[in-house]
């Protein structure tokens, strides 16, 4: 009996931890991201340009490829 | 490690030769080293590489004709660039194949099961709705290209001898290549393909519990203990590239290691991580590997796409203030954990999230020291994507000098193209670059942090001098793995042309190989963090704000020191590299 209180009570703080988050990643940022301008326009661009801010080394960026041909043709042509 | 350990302990035993097959520094060396073999030989063996040296052997030839007709890049030109370009080893049937079953959940909006299962309907509908679009681009791009026909054939018309008409065409070509750029991008939103992620993933599950169980057993630890344990560490991952590839979560810089640290640290410190899973949370086993791995991407060759500039402002401007924020640490903040004070100060002032996994490793620092570096950066990364572009719009700053400074100073490289990006495309083109150059630093860092820790940090005051075998015996061996794995794959960009190097090595071996299984086990590494976390632990290490005022004192430093690197180099130095880009 005294177990499966525990139980409950640890499952009903897992959620209540997994409710609280969602709501702020997916309830309150997307709500602060259309009502602040810039972060509104940096929304837009990111999904036109494909980009994505969470991937964190150069082979998981695909401008990276792009950057990087831009430039060496720009340096060859001089 | 049969149970994730906080307390990390300098081993005084000597090495010996069955350390190569017990222990794990050596098996992650041996597992990466297999898939790379793999990879190598499928591309390199079997892949297209005579069909692709052919193709750039004719596209070559095609622009040295286009060269010596016309003082500009001509159409013809272009179009061999595109071939070439276009040539990747990882659309070969093996690439197809493991990028094929090494799938993770996808981006989705609204329904979380539209990243696992993808209908031919759903597909269709999703064409369908993009094909307007699609067709609109086409349509401008064919026009661009009939223009800047038009305008070619009337500088040829007086051999290329009209300053006014071969600048016209010039600019029509560009033009037609900016439309011919968004049409690419239009296709491919109108390109969408069914899928149905739930056997791949089952597929992915097996193949690490073989590899990884296989290492465990020859530690002496229990193959089955593990694999039992590792269904929940996998689906933990899985979890986490749900949550990670939502829109609103990539937007901010959350990813799926960011998503594992916080669903396993949930799971652990309110239900609790179940006994029988903890085996399976083998952290720096499968940490190790995955760098490793990384090194495979650690191309030397990268570090001259931007010049001399690049080199100053990445590798002159990075280990200065690596170097002066962990003496600032040590000496006036006092920072009780040295290994924390590193690897704050690596992955603030290298890059982000992988120079942190990479420094932790190497000097051994706990896993509450690697997540709250980890989660830092999250934080201020968000904050200068957004902060940064703007301030430079409002001053006025020049996009090269702008794109510059964000390349060497906002943390993650997929924020820096979102920050450069928002500035401009030449910003992004540099930022991009730059970032780019700085993260082939990782290696060097590892190794120097590595050798630095052994022979210096770990020696004891009993310690009168530190004998060669002793620094071999310290010394984190998985980092000679990463290093080897980044002068093999150095040597092999530097032995092939940049256009074959492209294709077969960074657009094979690597997208298409290592890099597919180096994120899943980074994945999975930092949902084991998450499962073997406690909170009061890690809050530990915030007594004091110490870790937050490194961060910004260091991250304030490298701001001053970058932007005055680069103001010198783009355009005191070398005004003529700022002005060709």
């Amino acid at each position: 009996m005294k177990l499966s209180f525990d139980l409950s009570r640890r499952l009903g703080s897992f959620a209540l931890a997994l409710t609280l988050t969602f709501a702020v990643i997916y309830g309150a940022l997307p709500r602060l991201t259309q009502s602040v301008d810039i972060l509104k326009r940096m929304s837009v661009l990111l999904e036109e340009e494909n980009i994505d801010p969470s991937r964190y080394y150069y082979t998981d960026v695909a401008q990276v490829v792009e950057s990087e041909r831009y430039l060496r043709a720009a340096l060859d042509s001089r | 490690m049969a149970q994730p350990e906080t307390d990390i302990v300098v081993d005084r035993a000597q090495s010996k030769w069955s350390d190569l097959w017990t222990r794990e520094d050596y098996l992650a060396i041996w597992l990466a080293f297999s898939i790379i073999a793999v990879c190598l030989i499928a591309y390199f063996g079997f892949g297209p590489k005579n069909e692709f040296a052919a193709k750039v052997d004719a596209a070559n030839q095609i622009q040295q004709v286009e060269e010596a007709k016309a003082p500009f890049k001509t159409i013809a030109w272009h179009n061999a660039e595109s071939d070439k370009t276009g040539l990747r080893a990882s659309r070969s049937p093996f690439g197809a194949f493991a990028t094929h079953w090494t799938s993770r959940p996808g981006s989705w909006q609204n329904n979380p099961m539209d990243a696992f299962v993808r209908t031919k309907a759903q597909a269709e509908a999703m064409n369908a709705k993009a094909q307007p679009a699609y067709d609109e681009a086409k349509l401008a791009s064919a026009a661009a290209l009939s223009a800047a026909q038009q305008a070619e054939t009337a500088a040829a018309g007086v051999q290329f001898q009209n300053s006014v008409l071969n600048t016209e065409a010039s600019v029509k070509i560009s033009e037609w290549q900016a439309a011919k750029k968004k049409e690419a991008s239009a296709r491919s939103k109108a390109s969408n393909k069914p899928f149905n992620l739930f056997p791949t993933l089952i597929g992915t599950c097996i193949f690490c519990i073989l590899a990884f169980g296989a290492g465990i057993k020859l530690m002496g630890q229990n193959f089955t203990a593990f694999a039992k344990g590792f269904t929940i560490v996998f689906l933990v991952t899985v979890f986490a590239y749900l949550f990670g590839n939502h829109a609103i979560s990539k937007q901010y810089g959350f990813g799926a290691e960011a998503w594992g640290i916080l669903l396993g640290m949930l799971i652990a410190n309110t239900i609790g991580t179940p006994r029988w899973v903890l085996p399976a949370c083998q952290v720096e086993f499968f940490i190790k590997t995955g760098l490793v791995l990384l090194g495979a991407e650690v191309l030397f060759g990268k570090i001259l796409a931007i010049g001399i500039p690049g080199i100053f402002v990445a590798w002159v401007v990075t280990p200065t203030v690596l170097i002066c924020t962990f003496i600032f640490g040590q000496t006036v903040l006092k920072m009780p954990s040295k290994t924390l004070n590193i690897v704050i100060s690596a992955d603030m002032s290298v890059c982000g999230t992988s120079a942190a996994i990479a420094t932790a490793a190497a000097c051994r620092a706990k896993k509450e020291e690697l997540t709250l570096s980890i989660g830092m950066s999250l934080v201020f990364t968000a904050i200068m994507m957004i902060g940064m572009p703007a301030f430079i719009k409002a001053v006025g700053m020049p996009e090269v000098l702008g794109g510059a400074w964000i390349g060497g100073t906002i943390d993650s490289t997929g924020a820096v193209a979102a920050a450069g990006a928002f500035l401009g495309q030449k910003a992004m083109y540099v930022a991009a670059t730059i970032k780019m150059i700085q993260n082939v630093m990782i290696g060097v860092t590892a190794f120097c942090v590595a050798l630095y820790w052994t022979m210096r940090v770990e020696r004891t005051a009993a310690d009168t001098e530190v004998k060669a075998s002793e620094i071999w015996h310290r010394f984190p061996k998985f980092v000679l793995g990463f290093l080897a794995a980044s002068i093999l794959f150095s040597i092999l960009d530097a032995g092939l042309s940049k256009e074959m190097s492209s294709a077969m090595v960074e657009h094979g071996a690597v997208r298409g190989g290592t890099r597919l299984l180096r994120d899943w086990f980074f994945a999975i590494s930092f949902a084991a963090i998450g499962l073997s976390t406690n909170f009061r632990e890690l809050a530990v290490y915030f007594k004091g704000g110490k870790p937050v005022i490194l961060y910004v004192c260091g991250q304030s430093f490298n701001l001053v020191l970058t932007l005055a690197m680069a103001y010198l180099m783009f355009y005191i130095v070398f005004p003529e590299i700022t002005a060709s880009i």
